[in-house]
C-alpha cells in the first residue's frame, strides 16, 4: 500500500470542474478535481452533505442533472476518454466495466421484478448470454457474494428480502460483469451495524479474489479508513487532503480534516465525566409495546418489546442499543404513549398501566426527539409557532423564543423561517428546542443523529450535553451506534429482538461477561484507525 | 392474495349490495308515487285502487314487502314494469348489456391511446410536446361531455358524413352497422378518459423515471428501450388500475348524456325513463344492477393490482 499515485490508472481524472446553473447565476460543485485509481486500489473519498461527493460519482456515470455544466477536466477510464462518449459507448461502459453499488439496496431495486430477473438483465445485455445460460450466471454470482440458497433468493421479491440480502444482490449484479471499476456510494449507510459489518468484510473478500479497482464514498471518514488504500478529502468540490488513510487520519494537515477526524466517534474517548446518581425519573417495569389492535378472529401480534425492565435516573444518558427491528424505537413509542403497552411505568410519582394515563405532567417531564427532522417539523409553520407550542401548552411565555433558538446555537432571527430553509443538522436543533421548551426531565432521543454527517452529528451530541449539564436532563439516547453510546451514555441497554439482553455500565460493556450479542455488536463496530 | 381475503372480500360484494338494496327500496318508498295510481290511471276509482294495492302487496309492513322485494330480486325476479307490463329484469339487463358493451369499447380505445400519450408526455416532460399534450387534456377534461358529443356530431356525422348519428344496432344483427353506430359515443366517452388517464400515466411516469431503481436499471447499462418497457412501464401502470376501476362506476352511471345524444338505449338512458315513468320495479331493479357491476368492477381492480405488484399482500 502506497499513497503515491498510480502510473497506469484504471480511472483517472484531472483538473476536473462541474458547475450547477441556477436561477441566481451558477454554483460550482467540483474545482480541478485530481484523482486516480490504480489496478486493484481502493481509493476512499470523504466529504459531509454536499461536498460534492455523489456529483463526482454522477459524472463518472456520465449520469449529471440537466443544469449540469462541466467546466473542465479529463475524465479517462483505462484510456477511454469517458466525456466524449455517446449513447450506445455509455451503455457498453454502465454495468460493464464501470459498475455501482448504491446507498439504499431496498430502493435501488426495482420492487415489481424478481431479484433473479434483475441480475439475469445485466448478464444478457453485458456477456452477451441466452437467458438459460444468464439464469447460471446469476446464481453463481448469488453464491460468490455469499448468499445461502441463491436459486430461492432468485425468484423473491425485492420486499422478501431483507437490507442485507438486497445488497449482496447489487453487489453481485456490479460484479457479475468482471468489471474494471466499481462505485461503491455508501453501501452500508442504509444497513445495521452488523449486516453492514458483514457486507464490508464480503467486500474486502470480493476485492481480494477479483482484484478489482474500486472508488468508496463516504461521509464516514472512521470507515473509510478501515477498507481504502488511499483517501481523499472532499470539501466544497475541491480535494483538501490525500494519502495513505494512517496519515490522514493520525497526522491530518488540513483543519478540515482535523475536524473530520475529531468528528468520528471513538468508544474510549469519554465526553462526559461526571457520574449519574440521584433519583429516579422514570421506570419501567415489563413494559410490552404491541401494534395494531387484537382483532376477533385473529391471533394478537406479537410484541415489539417483550417485557423490558429499565430505570433512568436524574440527570443520566442511559443509552440503547440494537439492530432496526430490536424494538429500540417500540419502547421510545411505549414511554411516550405514542403506542398502547402491557406493563407499568413509574414517573412523575405515580404508576401508569395505560397511555391514556399520560397527563400534562407526564407529558411535560417526558419529551422525545425524532430521527427525521423532516417528518417531525410541520413544514407549513414557522420555527417560532413550531416552538410556541409546547410554550403556550407547558406554561411558558413566547418570549422565550430567543433563549430558545439561542440555547441550540441557532440566531433568533429563525424564528421567521420555514423548516425547509434550515439544513438538516439546524432542523434537528430545533427539533431538540421543541423538547427543551416543556423543561423536561427526560428526553427521549430516537436516533436523531442517525440522518445526520459525522460532524454535524458531533456537534449535536455537544449541544445534548451542554443542555444536560445546563438543566440536568436525563437522556434515554436510542442508537444504532455503539462508538458513539460509549463516548456518552453512563450505563447502556442492549436490545434484540425485543428483549433487554444486556445492561450494564458504559465502562463495562466490553467485559468478558457481557452478552454475546453485546459483543457481536463490539465486533461489528470496530474502533477507527488510531 | 389468499383464498380467506378473495372469500372476505366477496362477502363485502354482497353487504354492499344489501345495504344497497335497503337504501334503493327506501328511496323508492320515499318517492311520492303510489305504484296503484300509476298503473291504473288518475281517474281510477278508490275500489280498484285498493284491490292493485292489496295485489300489490302495498298494505303489508315495510319489511315485508322488502322481504318478499329481496327474496324474489335474489332468484332474478324484479317484478314487472308499471310502464310496458314486462319483467324487469330481462329488460335491465339487456340495456346494461349495451352500455358495458359501450364501457368496454372505450376502455380500450382510451388505454390504447392514453398510455403511449401519457408516456410520450412523460419522457418529453417540460418541453412543447408535453405541454401541447397537457393543454389540450385539460380541453378534453374540462369540456362537458354534450359538447364533445355534438362538435364530433357536427364534424364527422353531418359535414364528413362518414358515420351514422343515433340509434343502436345490436352487434348480432349486423356487426358493422353496430359497430358504425358505436363509434361515436365510443369517441365521446374515450376524450375525457383519454384526457384525464393520460395526465395520470404521465405524473406517475415521472415519478418513477425519478426513481433510484431506475437509476439503478439506467447505471447497469441496460438498453433504454429495456429500461422504459421492462422497468418503467409495469411500476407506472399499477394505479393506473385503479383509475380505470373508478371509470367502470363513471362509464355506467355519468353516461345518461352520451346515451341520450347518441338515442343509445343503455342502461342510464333505462333509468331516466323509468324515473320520470315513476316505474319503481324498474329504478329499483336499474339501481341494484349499477350497484353490483360497480362493487365487481373494483373488486376484480383490487385482484389485478395484487396480481401485478407483489408487495400488496391480502391476507
Amino acid at each position: 500500500m502506497t499513497a503515491a499515485p498510480p502510473a497506469s490508472p484504471v480511472l483517472a481524472i484531472e483538473n476536473y470542474s462541474l458547475d450547477y446553473t441556477l436561477r441566481h447565476g451558477t454554483a460550482r460543485v467540483l474545482d480541478g478535481v485530481n484523482l486516480a485509481i490504480g489496478k486493484g486500489e481502493v481509493v476512499g473519498l470523504v466529504g459531509e452533505s454536499g461536498s460534492g461527493k455523489s456529483s463526482l460519482a454522477w459524472a463518472i456515470m456520465r449520469h449529471l442533472p440537466r443544469n449540469a455544466v462541466e467546466a473542465s477536466g479529463r475524465l479517462s477510464l483505462g484510456g477511454l476518454d469517458l466525456r466524449g462518449l455517446d449513447a450506445k459507448g455509455l451503455q457498453a461502459v454502465r454495468g460493464k466495466r464501470i459498475g455501482m453499488v448504491f446507498q439504499d439496496p431496498s430502493t435501488a431495486l426495482n420492487p415489481t421484478l424478481r431479484l433473479g430477473e434483475q441480475v439475469i438483465e445485466v448478464l444478457m445485455r453485458h456477456r452477451g448470454l441466452g437467458r438459460a445460460e444468464a439464469r447460471d450466471a446469476a446464481e453463481a454470482a448469488l453464491a460468490e457474494v455469499e448468499l445461502r440458497n441463491p436459486t430461492a433468493l432468485m425468484r423473491r421479491y425485492p420486499h422478501e428480502a431483507s437490507g442485507g440480502e438486497k445488497q449482496r444482490v447489487v453487489i453481485a449484479t456490479a460484479f457479475a460483469t468482471a468489471p474494471e471499476l466499481i462505485l461503491f456510494d455508501e453501501p452500508t449507510t442504509a444497513l445495521d451495524v452488523i449486516t453492514g459489518a458483514r457486507i464490508l468484510e464480503l467486500f474486502a473478500r470480493l476485492r481480494e479474489r477479483t482484484g478489482v479497482a474500486a472508488l468508496y464514498i463516504s461521509h464516514d471518514l472512521g470507515l473509510v479508513s478501515r477498507v481504502a488504500d488511499r483517501v481523499s478529502v472532499l470539501r466544497q468540490g475541491r480535494i483538501v487532503e490525500e494519502g495513505a488513510p494512517e496519515a490522514v487520519f493520525l497526522d491530518p494537515r488540513h483543519d478540515y480534516t482535523r475536524r473530520l477526524v475529531a468528528a468520528v466517534p471513538r468508544p474510549h474517548r469519554r465526553l462526559v465525566d461526571d457520574a449519574a446518581g440521584g433519583d429516579t425519573v422514570l421506570a419501567a417495569n415489563g413494559l410490552s409495546v404491541r401494534y395494531g389492535r387484537r382483532r376477533l378472529f385473529r391471533p394478537p401480534p406479537p410484541p415489539a418489546t417483550k417485557a423490558v425492565s429499565l430505570e433512568v435516573r436524574a440527570g443520566e444518558i442511559l443509552g440503547v442499543v440494537g439492530e432496526s427491528g430490536s424494538g429500540k424505537s417500540s419502547l421510545a413509542r411505549g414511554l411516550t404513549g405514542l403506542a398502547e403497552f402491557d406493563g407499568g411505568i413509574h414517573a412523575t410519582g405515580r404508576r401508569l398501566d395505560h397511555a391514556r394515563q399520560m397527563d400534562k405532567a407526564y407529558r411535560r417531564a417526558v419529551q422525545i426527539v425524532f430521527q427525521h427532522p423532516d417528518s417531525s417539523l410541520n413544514p407549513r409553520m414557522r420555527i417560532g409557532d413550531i416552538l410556541a407550542r409546547p410554550l403556550k401548552l407547558y406554561g411558558g411565555a413566547l418570549s422565550d423564543i430567543p433563549a430558545l433558538l439561542e440555547q441550540v446555537r441557532l440566531p433568533a432571527d429563525y424564528a421567521r423561517k420555514y423548516p425547509h430553509q434550515l439544513s438538516g443538522g439546524e432542523k434537528q436543533r430545533v427539533a431538540i428546542a421543541r423538547a427543551f421548551a416543556a423543561r423536561p426531565s427526560l428526553v427521549i432521543c430516537d436516533e436523531i443523529t442517525a440522518a445526520l454527517d459525522v460532524s454535524v452529528q458531533a456537534q449535536v451530541v455537544e449541544l445534548l450535553l451542554a443542555l444536560r449539564r445546563q438543566h440536568g436532563t436525563a437522556y434515554l439516547f436510542i442508537t444504532h451506534d455503539l462508538n458513539l453510546i460509549r463516548q456518552i451514555a453512563h450505563r447502556i441497554a442492549v436490545m434484540q429482538q425485543g428483549e433487554l439482553v444486556d445492561l450494564r455500565d458504559a465502562a463495562a460493556i466490553d467485559a468478558p461477561d457481557a452478552h454475546p450479542y453485546t459483543r457481536a455488536l463490539i465486533a461489528a463496530s470496530p474502533a477507527p484507525v488510531g | 392474495m389468499s383464498t380467506g381475503w378473495l372469500l372476505r372480500r366477496l362477502f363485502l360484494v354482497a353487504y354492499t349490495v344489501l345495504v344497497v338494496s335497503v337504501l334503493v327500496f327506501a328511496i323508492t318508498q320515499v318517492l311520492p308515487a303510489d305504484a296503484a295510481v300509476t298503473l291504473l290511471g288518475e281517474n281510477a276509482t278508490p275500489e280498484a285502487l285498493a284491490a292493485v294495492r292489496d295485489r300489490l302487496g302495498l298494505n303489508d309492513p315495510i319489511w315485508l314487502q322488502y322481504w318478499h322485494w329481496l327474496t324474489a330480486a335474489l332468484t332474478g325476479d324484479f317484478g314487472h314494469s308499471m310502464r310496458t307490463g314486462q319483467p324487469v329484469a330481462p329488460m335491465m339487463l339487456t340495456a346494461l348489456s349495451r352500455s358495458l358493451l359501450l364501457a368496454l369499447l372505450s376502455i380500450l380505445l382510451m388505454l390504447a391511446v392514453a398510455v403511449p400519450l401519457g408516456l410520450w408526455a412523460a419522457l418529453r416532460q417540460g418541453k412543447a410536446a408535453d405541454l401541447v399534450t397537457g393543454f389540450i387534456s385539460y380541453i378534453g377534461v374540462s369540456l362537458p361531455e354534450f359538447v364533445t358529443a355534438t362538435l364530433l356530431l357536427i364534424v364527422l356525422a353531418d359535414w364528413l358524413q362518414w358515420l351514422p348519428a343515433t340509434g343502436y344496432v345490436p352487434p348480432g344483427e349486423d356487426f358493422w352497422d353496430s359497430m358504425a353506430h358505436l363509434v361515436l359515443p365510443v369517441l365521446t366517452v374515450s376524450v375525457i378518459m383519454v384526457a384525464h388517464v393520460s395526465r395520470m400515466v404521465r405524473s406517475e411516469t415521472i415519478d418513477v423515471l425519478h426513481s433510484d431503481y431506475i437509476r439503478a436499471a439506467r447505471l447497469k447499462g441496460l438498453a433504454p428501450r429495456s429500461v422504459l418497457l421492462r422497468h418503467v412501464l409495469r411500476n407506472a401502470l399499477l394505479p393506473v388500475i385503479t383509475i380505470v376501476a373508478l371509470d367502470v362506476g363513471y362509464l355506467l352511471g355519468g353516461i345518461i348524456v352520451v346515451e341520450e345524444i347518441f338515442a343509445l338505449p343503455g342502461i342510464g338512458r333505462q333509468l331516466i325513463v323509468a324515473i320520470t315513468a315513476r316505474d319503481l320495479p324498474a329504478i329499483q331493479a336499474g339501481a341494484l344492477v349499477m350497484a353490483v357491476t360497480y362493487a365487481v368492477a373494483s373488486t376484480l381492480a383490487d385482484i389485478a393490482y395484487a396480481l401485478l405488484d407483489r408487495r400488496i399482500r391480502y391476507d
